[in-house]
């Protein structure tokens, strides 16, 4: 037993190697990358949008809050507008002509003020002075924000990112080897099966944990990035920001552990990893239509309880849809990563009782 | 037993594909050639040998260890098979040296023996380059290098010849005697017929999945009754010779040999020959020497298998 660690840790090396420089998994990194592009895409286009906002707000003829904006409502007449905010910053005004009847045509005047307390703007359309709509976009939203960070994490990165990353990494454990030719040197070294397949699992884990914490590191950056400094340590520090990015790192070990040992055994019973694939992606996405006891077989399952911020179904959404956004039956901490690292082990098994079995037989292949 | 290597009443069978068929061997130390045509089953009992296929029937056991029991397996173990691919991006040293780290060797240790095994082989000016520019020969020889690399008592070698140059042949031929003459079992594949004649201590004759012959080439040879044996015979008087032997009752067939000088003989009966010839020996003709002429693996492998496939 005291030569397996040293001879898990050769497979570690060599896997390792194979993993992070083959050209087969380039795609991987793309797909860990998708959200982390969206985020900086975002972060970017609200810093920018901030910047607008803080020009316009200096040269309001004084200075605005958010509760000022608010104080406009539909109806009022344009010289109590000024009368709140001051004269516009900037101001468009522009004249319809309405036709009325055969050679009639009515003169609609049209002005759109634009105030900023310098984070949130006021768009205040008026007809013919009078106020007939008011648009208030905010700069940034925390709630919002990360209610759309854990729909981003649940329903692409989770779901897709992690779930095509572990197929790639983890089929390629055995299934590349045998279409490289290769297989049969681990086969003919001294060590027993079970820690060969231990030893690739780990270094399956350790590259696929590598790839998505990174991103997922990366994206929390990326969210947190565009808010202004206060705005952030409040979220960060007081509003659970840290430890919710740290429940999303431990999901997504999570993710990779479960996923990871179906895709290894899969790898061992199947040739084609479109069909096990398609067959865990449907099963996984069909969780939360599945009876109980079937939905302890899945790892998504586990995953949903622990995601620390619920994604509200919008009013109106269908009921089948709201039951695939909503999680109406969340298990404890421990039972859900408990439920994740039994249903890896028993995958686990099965791959140590495949793995005996295996025979290099390059040519049915 | 645990000094050979055995196999009782082994089958194996891909799907209705038969690969070798109730196979009893007892392979002792030194080399063994397994010879026959392709398809004849050799690398599927290399493969059973060394745990890579199961047998469908029947018990391996190597020096006492089973062959699905790698761990112990391997360490008294090294095969180099035919497969020619690699796993991608090593240098040859990386090669050796990775599956050495993986057997469970210590850097240290792994670096002398891979350095070693790569200068068995002649290899050390291209051990630094990627396998994946290595000629065929050189590839051939990294295999070797790698099954040769942890000092196994047992070395399985398919078709280890293949691609090597006249020189490197002979290099590598030596390399199995000095392995053999150290108490190793040197099991090897080739189609190479005078090379397996030239170096083995015994062959294995394999035909459709069948062993039909096993054991030292001789013995094998005198157990093939239906073949008369043929015996060349360097004499002064080879005509008076000739009609000598016409009187033994085994003799079949004589034919005086193109120089003159002797004569090709075929009897039924060896032993009988060889007592007739010491008599007509002390009766005036001088017998300057007699050789078997089809006791090589070459005739044993014509009369049992046929011709095809053979690389003479």
């Amino acid at each position: 037993m005291s030569v397996w660690w040293p001879q898990i840790k050769a497979v570690i090396r060599l896997e390792l190697k194979k993993t992070f420089l083959a050209k087969r998994g380039l795609w991987i990194y793309l797909v860990a990358a998708l959200p982390v592009l969206l985020f900086i895409a975002y972060a970017v286009a609200t810093s920018s949008q901030q910047n607008r906002s803080a020009n316009v707000a200096r040269r309001n003829e004084k200075p605005l809050t958010y509760q000022d904006l608010l104080a406009v409502k539909t109806g009022m007449a344009r010289e109590e507008v000024v009368a709140i905010l001051g004269k516009p910053s900037l101001n468009f005004h522009w004249v319809e002509n309405r036709p009325m009847g055969p050679q009639t045509t009515l003169n609609i005047h049209h002005e759109e003020y634009r105030y900023s307390d310098g984070q949130n703007d006021l768009y205040v359309n008026m007809i013919d002075g009078k106020v007939e709509a008011i648009d208030i976009n905010q700069g940034y939203n925390l709630g919002q924000d990360s209610i759309v960070f854990a729909g981003v994490f649940q329903f692409f990165f989770l779901r897709l990112a992690v779930f095509f990353g572990c197929l790639g990494i983890f089929m390629n454990l055995f299934r590349g080897e045998i279409l490289d030719r290769s297989l049969h040197f681990c086969f003919l070294a001294p060590i027993r099966r079970e820690v060969l397949t231990a030893g690739k699992f780990l270094a399956g884990l350790l590259a696929t944990c590598a790839i998505f914490v990174t991103s997922i590191l990366l994206q929390t950056i990326a969210f947190v990035w565009h808010f202004p400094p206060s705005a952030r340590d409040l979220y960060l520090y007081h509003n659970h920001g840290l430890e919710h990015a740290a429940v999303y790192v431990g999901v997504t070990v999570l993710a990779c552990v479960g996923y990871g040992a179906f895709f290894l055994v899969a790898g061992m019973l199947f040739r084609n990893p479109i069909l096990p694939a398609a067959a865990i992606l449907i099963w996984e996405s069909v969780n939360p239509f599945l009876p109980a006891v079937l939905k302890q077989f899945s790892v998504i399952y586990y995953l949903k309880s622990l995601c620390p911020v619920d994604i509200p179904s919008p009013p109106g959404t269908p009921a089948l849809l709201a039951l695939l956004i909503s999680n109406p039956d969340p298990v404890s901490v421990p039972t859900a990563v408990m439920g994740v690292v039994i249903v890896a082990l028993v995958a686990l098994y099965i791959s140590s009782v495949q793995v005996r079995r295996m025979e290099i037989n390059y040519t049915s292949e | 037993m645990n000094d050979r290597i055995i196999f009782e009443d082994v089958s194996k069978f891909y799907g209705e594909i038969l690969g070798v068929n109730r196979v009893n061997l007892s392979i002792p130390p030194g080399i063994t050639s397994l010879v026959g045509p392709n398809g004849s089953g050799k690398t599927t009992l290399m493969n059973l040998m060394t745990g890579l296929v199961r047998p469908s029937r029947g018990q391996i056991q190597v020096l006492g260890y089973k062959t699905d029991d790698p761990e112990h397996l391997f360490r008294i173990l090294g095969y180099s098979t035919q497969f020619d691919a690699f796993p991608k991006g090593l240098t040859g040293f990386q090669f050796i040296y990775s599956y050495l780290r993986l057997a469970g060797r210590d850097a240290q240790s792994a670096e002398q023996l891979a350095w070693r095994a790569i200068e068995h082989v002649n290899l050390t000016d291209a051990a630094t380059r990627n396998i994946a520019g290595y000629s065929k020969g050189m590839r051939q020889r990294i295999r070797l290098a790698q099954a040769l690399s942890h000092d196994p008592k047992v070395l399985v070698l398919d078709e280890p010849l293949n691609g090597l140059d006249p020189l490197a042949r002979s290099e590598m031929i030596a390399l199995f005697r000095a392995a053999a003459a150290q108490g190793c079992y040197v099991i090897l594949s080739s189609h190479i017929l005078h090379e397996v004649d030239v170096i083995s201590d015994q062959v294995i004759l394999l035909s459709n999945g069948y062993v039909v012959a096993e054991g030292p080439i001789r013995s094998v040879r005198s157990e093939i009754q239906e073949h008369p044996t043929q015996i060349l015979i360097r004499c002064d008087k080879p005509r008076e010779l000739a009609a000598k032997m016409f009187e033994d009752e085994h003799t079949i067939e004589v034919a005086i040999h193109k120089d003159g000088r002797g004569l090709l003989l075929k009897t039924r009966d060896a032993d009988q020959f060889y007592l007739t010839l010491n008599q007509i020996a002390l009766n005036g003709i001088e017998i300057e020497s007699v050789v078997p002429a089809d006791d090589d693996v070459l005739s044993v492998y014509g009369y049992l298998i046929g011709n095809e496939e053979v690389v003479r």
